[in-house]
C-alpha cells in the first residue's frame, strides 16, 4: 500500500511565466521515510501544497492512503495527515501550552486526554519546563520542536515536514531526526523535504529528487550513490541530477 | 462548538497579552470622546448659552437706544458694552475695533432716531383721528428722510450669526414702534371718553409661539448638545477601528504560517472564523457601553450634559452588536484583501475616517450639502447612528430600527462573502 501517489500533476500559477509542475509522477510505499528533495524552484513547497489540498492541481491524481485528494475525501485525508509546515506556525503571543491545547481542540481533542498528550510529547522534546513561556521567547529549536508537536497532536498515520530542521542548532536537530526515526517505527509513514542532504542520507529510506516539476529519480540513498562511480555521497547525486547552476 | 468556544479563548488571551492592543482598543476611545464632547460642545449649545459682546454706540439717548440696549441684555446672549477704558465708544473706535476682530457686532443707534419713531407714530394718530372725525394734531416732524440703525459685523462672522442678529435687532425696532404707536392710542383714547380708571389692557399678541417636543417622554433641546451627539457617534467611530487589529491579526495570521495550520486541520473554518467574530463583536459591544458609561457618569462631572438614553435597552444591545458585526466583517475584509499589516492598517485607518466624514460622526448629515447627505447614508457608520439616534432621541424601539440594522447585517454579510470569494481566488 502506497502512503502517497501521486500520477501526472501540473499546476502553473496564475500570472506565472512556468509551469511549477510538469505531470510530476511519484509514489511512496507506507511506513517509509521519505525524502522529497529538489533545488529552489523544484516544485516541492506545491507539491506538499496540492497533497494537502491547500492549492489545488491544474490536472493529475493525487492519493493519500488510496484516497483520491477531492472534496468528498478531503477532510477525511486531513485526519490522516499530519503537516509541519516550513513556517513556525504557531501563535507567538500564546505559551506552548497554550498553542497546544489550541490546536488540539481545533482537532476535536480536549480535556485531561489532550493535556496529558501534550505533556508527553512535551517531554519527548524536552520542552517540559517551557511549557507555560511564550513562544516568541524561545529559541528556534524550540520553536521548530513545538511546531512539530502541533502537527500530530492529532497522531496522524502520515507526517510531512516542510524543512523541520532548517536553522536549529546541532542538539535540536539531532532530536528531531531521532524522534522521527522512533515515531517512524510507531507505524507513521514520514515524508520530509530538506536541503541538508547529509541529514537526509541518513534518516531517509528512499528519497525522491524532483526538478523543474518533474521526478529526476526515485530510490534508496545507497542504490543511487551506487548507481554512480563518481558519486560518494547523497549530494554528489544530487548535484549529478541538479546541476551546479545556483538557482533562485 | 470546541473550535468556536476555542477561538473566543485564543483571541481572548492574545488581547491579554496585548496589553498595547487594550489601551488602543479601550482607552483611547474613551479620551476620544471626552475631548471630542468638550471640543463641540460651543457649537452645539444654542444661542442661549453663548454670550457675545456687543459694542453699543448710543447716539439717540431716548427710548429706542434704551430698549434696544435693555432687549439684547435680556436676551441673555450679549454683554452690552457701551464703554471701553473707562471712555464711551465712539462710532469710529467701535468700527476699528469690531473690524479688528475685537468685537463681533457694533450697533450705532443715530441721533433723533426715537424722535422719528415718535414722529411716526404722531403722524399714524393723527391721520386715524382725522378719520374718526377727532380734531387732534400731535407734533410731527418735517424731516423725510429716513433713519438707519447701523450694525457692523466682524469680518468673519458667520452667515447664520448675522442673520440671527439682524432679526433680533428687526423685532425691537418693530417693538419700540409698535409700543410707541399704542402709547400714542391710548393717550388720544382717554382723553376722549375713556375714564381714568380703565387701564386700557391691549394685548397685542393674541397667538403666541409654543415648542414641543414630537416624540412622548424627551425635552427637545436633548437633540442640540453635543453630548447627544458625540458619545454615540464616536462610540461608532471607535468600535469600526476594530478593523485594525482584526486586519493585522489576520495578516499576521497568514503571515506566521497558523492561518495555514488552521486550515490544514479537518472540520469547517468558518467555526474560527465564526469564534474570531464573536470576539471581536464582544469586544466592539464593551467598547460601545464603556463610552456610553462616560457619557452618562464621566462627562457631566466635566460640566457637560448627561447622556440620555432612550427606554427600549433591548434595542440598543441590537445596534451596538450589528454596528460591531459590521465593523467585524469590514476587519475581516481588509484582512483578506490586503497582504502587508502597513497596508492594512493605512487603508482601514483612512476608510474609516472618511465613511465617518461622510457618516456623519463629524458633524450631523443634515447640515451638509444635499449631494453629500445622498452620499452619507450609504455610510454603515450613519446607518449605526441614525439607529442609536431613533432609540435615545426619539424614544423608539426595536421595530424603528429594523431597517438600519438590516443594512449593517447585509453589508456584514457581503463583505465576509467578498472576503471569502478573494480567499478562495487565492487557493485557485
Amino acid at each position: 500500500m502506497t502512503s502517497i501517489a501521486v500520477q501526472d500533476l501540473h499546476k502553473t500559477y496564475k500570472g506565472a511565466l512556468e509551469p511549477s509542475l510538469r505531470g510530476l509522477s511519484f509514489s511512496f510505499q507506507k511506513n517509509a521515510i521519505v525524502g522529497l528533495l529538489g533545488p529552489n524552484g523544484a516544485g516541492k513547497t506545491t507539491t506538499i501544497s496540492i497533497l494537502c489540498g491547500l492549492v489545488k492541481a491544474g490536472s493529475g491524481q493525487v492519493k493519500i492512503f488510496d484516497l483520491p485528494q477531492d472534496a468528498a475525501h478531503r477532510e477525511e485525508i486531513k485526519r490522516l495527515v499530519g503537516i509541519v509546515p516550513q513556517q513556525i506556525a504557531l501563535f507567538p503571543e500564546l505559551t506552548a501550552i497554550e498553542n497546544l491545547v489550541y490546536f488540539g481542540n481545533l482537532y476535536g481533542l480536549k480535556g485531561k486526554g489532550l493535556r496529558s498528550r501534550i505533556d508527553e510529547y512535551l517531554q519527548v522534546f524536552g520542552l517540559e519546563k517551557n511549557g507555560n513561556k511564550e513562544v516568541h521567547r524561545f529559541s528556534g529549536g524550540m520553536k521548530r520542536r513545538t511546531n512539530i508537536i502541533a502537527a500530530i497532536l492529532h497522531q496522524p498515520q502520515l507526517l510531512i515536514l516542510d524543512e523541520p530542521t532548517a536553522g536549529v542548532d546541532v542538539q535540536s536537530r539531532s532530536m528531531i531526526l531521532q524522534f522521527l526515526r522512533e515515531y517512524n517505527k510507531q507505524g507513521v509513514s514520514i515524508v520530509y523535504t530538506s536541503h541538508l542532504l547529509e541529514e537526509a542520507q541518513t534518516i531517509c529510506s528512499e528519497v525522491a529528487i524532483i526538478d523543474e516539476g518533474r521526478l529526476i529519480v526515485q530510490g534508496t540513498p545507497d542504490a543511487l550513490i551506487a548507481k554512480h562511480s563518481n558519486c560518494g555521497n547523497l549530494e554528489d547525486v544530487f548535484l549529478h541530477y541538479t546541476g551546479h547552476a545556483v538557482r533562485d | 462548538m470546541l473550535r468556536l468556544l476555542a477561538t473566543i479563548k485564543k483571541e481572548w488571551l492574545l488581547l491579554l497579552r496585548d496589553r498595547t492592543g487594550i489601551i488602543l482598543l479601550f482607552a483611547m476611545p474613551l479620551v476620544l470622546i471626552t475631548v471630542m464632547a468638550q471640543i463641540e460642545d460651543a457649537p452645539f449649545r444654542d444661542y442661549q448659552e453663548v454670550k457675545f459682546d456687543i459694542l453699543t454706540v448710543d447716539n439717540d439717548h431716548g427710548r429706542l437706544g434704551r430698549y434696544i440696549q435693555e432687549g439684547l441684555q435680556s436676551s441673555g446672549q450679549f454683554n452690552i458694552v457701551d464703554s471701553v477704558k473707562g471712555h464711551p465708544v465712539t462710532e469710529q473706535a467701535a468700527r476699528e475695533m469690531v473690524n479688528a476682530g475685537d468685537y463681533k457686532i457694533c450697533i450705532i443707534i443715530p441721533q433723533g432716531a426715537t424722535g422719528a419713531i415718535v414722529s411716526n407714530a404722531n403722524k399714524i394718530v393723527n391721520d386715524i383721528s382725522h378719520r374718526m372725525g377727532m380734531s387732534i394734531a400731535l407734533p410731527v416732524s418735517a424731516r423725510t428722510d429716513s433713519l438707519h440703525v447701523t450694525v457692523y459685523f466682524d469680518p468673519a462672522a458667520k452667515k447664520a450669526f448675522k442673520s440671527a442678529i439682524h432679526q433680533a435687532l428687526d423685532n425691537f425696532l418693530t417693538q419700540v414702534e409698535t409700543d410707541l404707536l399704542m402709547d400714542r392710542i391710548k393717550q388720544q383714547l382717554k382723553r376722549k371718553d375713556v375714564p381714568e380708571t380703565d387701564t386700557m389692557q391691549i394685548q397685542l399678541k393674541a397667538v403666541g409661539l409654543k415648542e414641543q417636543f414630537a416624540g412622548e417622554s424627551k425635552q427637545p433641546d436633548v437633540i442640540s448638545n453635543s453630548v447627544q451627539h458625540n458619545v454615540p457617534a464616536w462610540s461608532i467611530f471607535a468600535m469600526f477601528f476594530i478593523v485594525i487589529p482584526i486586519g493585522g491579526n489576520m495578516i499576521r495570521e497568514r503571515e506566521d504560517g497558523s492561518l495555514l495550520r488552521m486550515k490544514l486541520i479537518p472540520g469547517s473554518y468558518l467555526a474560527i472564523l465564526a469564534g474570531k467574530m464573536l470576539f471581536f463583536v464582544g469586544v466592539c459591544v464593551v467598547q460601545f457601553y464603556l463610552m456610553i458609561l462616560v457619557g452618562i457618569y464621566l462627562l457631566p462631572m466635566m460640566g457637560l450634559p448627561k447622556l440620555v438614553l432612550g427606554h427600549s435597552h433591548v434595542a440598543t444591545l441590537i445596534v451596538a452588536t450589528c454596528i460591531g458585526l459590521a465593523a467585524t466583517a469590514y476587519g475581516i475584509l481588509v484582512g483578506t484583501l490586503f497582504k502587508t499589516p502597513n497596508q492594512a492598517l493605512n487603508f482601514g485607518a483612512i476608510s474609516i475616517v472618511i465613511l465617518s466624514a461622510i457618516g456623519g460622526i463629524w458633524i450631523p448629515l443634515e447640515i451638509m450639502p444635499p449631494t453629500m447627505q445622498h452620499i452619507g447614508h450609504l455610510s454603515p457608520l450613519s446607518w449605526g447612528l441614525d439607529a442609536i439616534n431613533n432609540i435615545y432621541l426619539r424614544d423608539m424601539g426595536v421595530q424603528h430600527i429594523l431597517t438600519d440594522v438590516s443594512k449593517l447585517v447585509v453589508c456584514a454579510v457581503v463583505m465576509l462573502c467578498i472576503a471569502a470569494g478573494i480567499e478562495k481566488r487565492r487557493i485557485s
